[in-house]
């Protein structure tokens, strides 16, 4: 109990240092939002672009004088934001120390190239390893590829006028692995992401500029940890790194055509990508791909093929590192052991694409899958309603359990007999968690497990707002504000983290009907299994 | 197996429990007969006795979740296991005490009735458990929480009357005519007993006539109406099916309670006389 009111109380220190104009003790000393065209003009990184562009995103950004030694955002948080240095400096550092700090990689783990079991379970244990090497070597380094900056760990480094920083995590909805304090009173511009993607978009200086940063601080640790390259020495892997080219992509647009020249080879780095084939007239969708995951093997390996087998689309913001196909020939010739590798993710990725085709039920499900953010998610609470006998004692149960309050309702869409209902997925990349003033809501530290604390919540709703399956409800607390407004609180599933039974809507659930599933897979079993049941 | 029964594991073990009773029931009738009053009854109805009161903890451990929080007191699922299997083997105990055969007195006669009414109403709830949840989940598109029917009506309803305010005079007369009065109210109808969409397509035959005379510009508020129609019918169904699996507890809750009354005062009268 005093470990966990020590934990708010930490918390509500990190809320009083942070930028957030809600709080009373903000670092902040003054802010102007909305700044003029001419305004933003004086700025080196808006100075290609012109009035008209610069009204146009002004909403989006803010430029604040931050004091000193105030927090921009530490270590695990997610912002949507990017900083640039107008005046002063920020120290940028790593300071978690404890081996759950270092996390795990990016990767998919059940998906991630190099698909069969007996690859997957080597790769695992290098990751493990190298966690390992790194806990006991005097000044590791993280080797994380979610790692927007490369530090040793207890070290620092200091950003100075120019610079920006906060992008990588921000577009990529990964949380940031350093911690940002000014160290000195400072000038900073604040872009939002919808901003600094438009910008991105229309300045082709930016986007290097970026890409730059990008493979300067975090692609060589990205590249290291990926599964595929595992064995690469360090100096082929820098080698690589003036090689490939980062590619960001907007929500459907297509990054490789059916039938069009093969080029090169994806890497994904956030974000899902469609796989689809034709098939007569229209395209079905035959299999997808998240963070980590590659396509193009089948195309680079297959002699006479050079034309793309399926088309890929990015599902939503999503970036990639594509491998020119003469690199990706070098490689595989210098390491037999990586093209042995493609082999074997070509060939599962050709079985896959074979199930798809010949059993459309599996396509709809990827589509499903894809279009209802299933593929996010870590835990989805789903109910077989061939059982439920719609008692409602799965929400009773929740309820009971908060307070009275339910953290789900029993609705939401339907596939086939299954319920998805409207429960928090606890996704992978939590967008609600971006831009949440107060840090309110955060990762749990356990398992993939995301939670609101009630202590640190001020009804604002940017979570709400932000989750796009309607799982966070904002409940009335009957309190009002100074300004004498309803005071409202966010709630969500919490998956019963601290109970010893787990999930009250599971456990109260008196037919078993309703189920967690935490991957596809599992998803897709149950379907199966479904309808085999019997009388009691 | 498990086409037939949802836990195998349990209808085992219920099955391997009426067979030990059996066998032991054989026994007992080599050795001596069964009555109420000799150690073979009093054992087989104290047996009885306990299996009942911890059939009936079903309702308290339903309502423990806070507890089921900090404390492993077993999943819901498992506790609905026993309270089914060993519902059934607290009335073959009960049979088994009074020696299969017919109750004399008012009040075990009453204690007769009542055990077998609870665990057949019991088994009428597994049934139609059974069935309602694939009649619902098979045909209707929807999936709706039951208190929130009647609300949901209203919303049709009155978005239905919005979009024919704007229409024209055929369409208003048919509105009037044939759907405004499905529009007030959820409505139980038997016949989703049998037909779940209630001849759905029949029903939408004369929105098929309506549109052949109608402009183009209207039809699309027809459609309109007919997508509200639909939902209506469906919201039907489902207050309909659902308020079974709701209603079918009356039937067993009530005379549950009874059953407990009436063991008390059965426990009482053999203690007292």
């Amino acid at each position: 109990m005093k470990k966990q009111s020590n934990t708010t109380e930490n918390k509500s220190d990190l809320y009083q240092d942070r930028w957030s104009s809600y709080g009373e003790n903000s670092g902040i000393i003054e802010i102007s939002e909305k700044p003029t065209a001419l305004q933003l003009q004086q700025f080196d990184i808006f100075s290609e672009y012109d009035s008209a562009f610069l009204e146009k995103i002004s909403p989006d950004i803010s430029i604040a004088i931050w004091k000193k030694n105030a927090v921009l955002f530490e270590e695990g948080s997610y912002i949507n934001l990017a900083f640039y240095v107008v005046k002063g400096s920020i120290e940028i550092s790593l300071q978690k120390k404890e081996s759950s700090a270092l996390g795990i990689p990016i990767f998919d783990s059940e998906r991630t190239v190099a698909i069969t079991r007996e690859t997957m379970n080597k790769d695992q244990t290098l990751f493990q390893a190298q966690i390992e090497k790194q806990k006991s070597s005097k000044n590791p380094t993280a080797f994380l590829s979610n790692l927007d900056i490369d530090l040793p760990l207890g070290g620092s480094q200091i950003l100075n006028e120019g610079e920006i920083f906060g992008e990588i995590g921000a577009l990529s909805g990964w949380p940031q692995s350093v911690t940002a304090r000014t160290k000195s009173e400072c000038r900073l511009v604040q872009i939002r992401i919808p901003a600094l993607r438009m910008m991105r978009r229309k300045s082709s200086a930016l986007k290097d500029k970026l890409n730059l940063l990008y493979k300067e601080r975090a692609l060589f640790s990205q590249l290291q940890a990926t599964p595929l390259l595992q064995g690469c020495t360090e100096t082929f892997i820098t080698t690589l790194m003036d090689s490939v080219e980062l590619v960001s992509c907007d929500p459907d647009e297509v990054i490789a055509k059916e039938g069009t020249s093969a080029d090169g080879f994806f890497i994904v780095r956030s974000g899902f990508v469609k796989l689809s084939q034709k098939i007569s007239d229209g395209n079905i969708a035959v299999s997808y791909l998240s963070k980590g995951m590659t396509f193009g093997e089948s195309e680079h390996l297959l002699e006479g093929v050079n034309t793309w087998l399926v088309t890929a689309t990015s599902k939503e913001y999503s970036e990639l590192v594509k491998i020119p196909k003469h690199i990706l020939s070098q490689i595989t010739q210098s390491y037999p052991a990586i093209e042995q590798r493609l082999w074997e993710s070509s060939i599962a990725r050709i079985k896959e694409t074979g199930k798809s085709r010949r059993n459309i039920q599996q396509s709809e499900f990827i589509s499903t899958a894809l279009n209802r953010g299933l593929v996010g998610g870590n835990s989805i609470l789903v109910i077989d309603l061939n059982v439920c006998t719609r008692c409602d004692d799965c929400v009773r149960g929740c309820a009971e359990t908060h307070g009275g309050t339910p953290r789900f309702i029993r609705e939401g869409e339907k596939y086939q007999n299954f319920l998805i209902t409207r429960a928090c997925y606890h996704c992978q990349d939590p967008v609600c968690l971006v831009g949440c003033p107060t840090g309110a809501i955060h990762r749990a530290s356990v398992g993939s497990v995301v939670e609101i604390s009630d202590a640190l919540c001020i009804g604002c709703q940017s979570c709400a707002n932000a989750c796009p399956y309607d799982a966070i409800v904002m409940v009335d607390t009957g309190k009002k504000t100074k300004e004498n407004e309803v005071l409202y609180l966010a709630t969500k599933c919490d998956l019963c983290h601290t109970s010893k039974e787990g999930p009250a809507c599971v456990n109260a659930c008196p037919h078993g009907c309703a189920t967690r599933i935490e991957s596809l897979d599992a998803f897709q079993n149950l379907i199966a299994g479904s309808g085999r049941e019997g009388l009691s | 197996m498990k086409r037939f029964v949802r836990s195998p594991r349990s209808f085992f073990i219920f099955l391997a429990a009426t067979f030990v009773l059996f066998i032991l029931y054989g026994l007992n009738l080599l050795l001596d007969v069964a009555r109420p009053g000799n150690i073979w009854g009093i054992f087989y109805g104290t047996l009885s006795t306990i299996l009942m009161a911890g059939v009936a903890m079903l309702g308290a451990r339903r309502r423990a979740m806070k507890m089921a929080a900090k404390r492993n007191i077993g999943k819901v699922k498992c506790w609905v296991q026993f309270h089914l299997y060993a519902g059934i083997i607290a009335l073959v105990l009960m049979f088994m005490h009074i020696g299969f055969s017919w109750p004399s007195g008012l009040l075990d006669t009453c204690l007769w009735v009542t055990s077998v009414w609870v665990t057949v109403s019991g088994l009428l709830g597994v049934l139609l458990q059974k069935i309602i949840p694939k009649m619902l989940a098979s045909a209707l598109t929807m999936e709706i929480v039951y208190e929130r029917i009647p609300d949901l009506v209203n919303q049709i309803r009155d978005r239905a009357e919005t979009i024919v305010i704007d229409c024209i005079d055929p369409i208003k007369d048919f509105y009037k005519r044939n759907i405004s009065s499905v529009f007030l109210s959820p409505k139980f109808r038997s016949i989703y007993f049998v037909d779940i969409t209630d001849g759905i397509q029949r029903r939408m035959r004369p929105f098929d006539y309506l549109r052949r005379v109608i402009p183009l510009i209207e039809q699309k508020k027809l459609d309109q109406l007919q997508a509200l129609y639909k939902a209506k019918l469906e919201l039907d169904a489902h207050y309909t099916l659902q308020s079974l699996l709701r209603g079918w507890l009356c039937t067993h809750l009530p005379a549950s309670l009874l059953l407990m009354v009436l063991i008390v005062l059965h426990l009482y009268t053999v203690w007292r006389y």
